[in-house]
């Protein structure tokens, strides 16, 4: 199924199990309707795509800003690479780029000690927003920010990104 | 001899890339799919090996012995009660007979086990022989072989992946314990010896520091509480920046958080399963409580509690290094483990790509619970700090006042 791959990953798309674990700084796309899961975001950003016409869905998992600033040949840890890796991938595997909607948790602000300025979760939220308007595709969803853990839950069949939190009711994008 | 973060990175990466050649074979056998969660070198007292299997759950699996430009033993184990979905997928009845049970673990651990030697060996051009498998069962951290012999030094180099079945409930684990010598020279071979090596001596004596640090941990809590508290394990791990969140898992801990300043700068974490801090808030604080979920008040405790852990570990640096470290005030957090240590680890990996991590634990032998403190600290300022560490003095507990003042 993966035939379309470049060298970017070994993924084994063509066993695709019913539920795949993205870990942090790590993507994962299906065209078969498998659910992608990803656990425990705190500052780190969860980014959900889905392209309802051809049902191609993928989520990566990001964990700072800008990969500029420690680039080290890790593209799916930075919201800027991370999130057009993500966009690239989903394109490879027939999705249609003005067919793609994106909904995202995370970016909380827990545990951010950095003084004066915006934290990292909330620059990691500001720039997956603006990769994803560089590539002109419409936030349909979000829930970020606050100072709670999040894990999201992206159904590939429906586009519904389900985000649970320790103390909070879950709720679906 | 010096060992430089490059060549913990690559050992690292090594070990991981052995586990993952381990998992293909595994995959390609059984038609399980599997994934590397965790790959992480720690350097550990030699009685602390395992300390993480606890003494209680079987494990069974297969022990090979290796030779070459590494010298040492490995094991490949997982829960014996999570062994029969592996024989089942191997051999399809093969759990109703004993013999037949065991014969597909020793199978399986020598396909993976030889995936994983072989892939050293090819990376590090040289050759590693290794003996035939043999089949373990034991308990708990029994399961590991002894560990080499440590001659001089109080600690080894344990290599341990952890392979996540995906979709089951089903962990394996690799440990490997190499000989203290061969590796390091290893290491020291395939580092690039610049400006970021740290003397090899010095990263013992930097685990000595925490172990004072954990120390006076426990010796704050005993002040406070009155019940004599053990503290326990102390080590330190390396990993990529990314894969630290990993290790923290989904389950909801309670603690605090602070950040230290001074040489070296970093986070401090003091973290409690929710039932653990229930049990310490009303255990080990002069207040009465009784529930069993966690209120306010459990938590305003552990705030407390945490407040003075932080401080004992803190001084306990501060004492070996002989300079001062501050700290912010404690910031409670509730939340999923990952969730926690995330917002840390990212803060840390504007500036590094790889973080050395403390782990100590603290029980009493009165109550039920079980403490961890975890120290993050900035990468290049610890080696800074391990640099203008005079090794000696790593050793003594007391401050000596006329090298203070």
């Amino acid at each position: 199924m993966k035939i379309y791959d470049g060298s970017e990953s070994g993924d084994s798309e063509e066993t695709t199990p019913e539920r795949i674990k993205v870990g942090i700084a790590e993507y994962e796309v299906t065209a078969d309707g498998a659910t992608l899961t990803t656990s425990g975001l705190g500052s780190c950003v969860g980014v959900a795509l889905y392209d309802e016409h051809s049902g191609a869905a993928g989520l990566v998992h990001v964990m700072l800003p800008v990969a500029d600033e420690v680039d080290d040949g890790k593209p799916a840890k930075f919201a800027d690479t991370g999130t057009e890796l993500l966009i690239e991938e989903l394109e490879s595997i027939g999705a249609n780029k003005r067919g793609i909607e994106a909904k995202i948790a995370g970016g909380s602000d827990m545990l951010d000690f950095s003084e004066g300025g915006s934290g990292i979760g909330d620059r990691n939220v500001e720039q997956v927003k603006e990769t994803l308007s560089d590539h002109n595709i419409s936030l349909a969803g979000e829930d970020v920010g606050g100072d709670h853990g999040r894990s999201v839950r992206l159904q590939a069949t429906t586009g519904d990104l389900v985000v649970k939190s320790a103390n909070r009711q879950d709720r679906t994008l | 001899m010096k060992i430089d973060v490059q060549s913990l990175d690559t050992f690292n990466q090594l070990a991981h890339e052995g586990a993952q050649e381990a998992t293909r074979s595994m995959t390609q056998m059984t038609g399980i799919e599997a994934t590397v969660e965790v790959t992480r070198i720690s350097l550990v007292d030699r009685k602390d090996i395992g300390e993480e299997l606890g003494n209680d759950a079987e494990f069974v699996g297969v022990q090979f012995g290796f030779d070459g430009a590494l010298t040492g033993e490995t094991v490949l184990i997982f829960e014996r009660e999570q062994s029969a979905a592996i024989v089942e997928a191997l051999v399809p009845g093969g759990m109703a007979d004993e013999s037949m049970a065991q014969s597909s673990v020793k199978e399986i651990g020598n396909i993976m086990m030889s995936g994983f030697i072989d892939g050293w060996a090819e990376h590090l051009g040289t050759s590693i022989e290794h003996t035939p498998p043999s089949y373990i069962e034991r308990q708990g951290k029994d399961v590991l072989p002894e560990g080499p012999e440590t001659d001089e030094h109080d600690q080894v180099f344990v290599f341990r992946s952890e392979i996540q079945w995906e979709g089951e409930d089903v962990s394996f684990y690799i440990y490997m314990l190499p000989e203290y010598t061969p590796l390091t020279e290893l290491m020291a071979e395939h580092g690039s010896s610049g400006t970021d090596a740290i003397p090899i001596k010095k990263l013992a004596a930097f685990n000595q520091m925490n172990r004072e640090g954990t120390r006076r941990a426990a010796e704050n809590v005993e002040m406070m509480s009155g019940i004599e508290t053990e503290a326990e394990v102390s080590q330190i791990s390396f990993a990529p920046i990314e894969d630290v969140p990993k290790r923290f898992g989904k389950e909801t801990h309670v603690g605090t958080a602070v950040e230290f300043t001074g040489a070296p700068s970093g986070f401090l974490l003091v973290l409690f399963d929710e039932q653990s801090a229930i049990t310490v808030a009303e255990g080990l604080m002069p207040v009465d409580m009784d529930s069993d979920e966690l209120t306010d008040q459990h938590k305003a405790a552990i705030e407390e509690l945490g407040n003075i852990m932080t401080s004992g570990f803190v001084d306990g640096w501060a004492n070996v290094l002989q300079r001062s470290v501050e700290h912010t005030p404690p910031r409670l957090v509730h939340d999923m483990g990952q969730a926690i240590i995330d917002p840390l680890a990212a803060q840390l990996g504007q500036h590094q790509r790889h973080a050395f991590m403390i782990d100590s634990t603290m029980k009493t032998e009165e109550l039920e619970f079980e403490s961890k403190i975890h120290a993050l600290p900035n990468e290049q300022e610890l080696r800074k700090a391990l640099d203008d560490l005079d090794v000696d003095r790593a050793d003594q507990t007391e401050a000596d006042a006329d090298r203070l003042f």
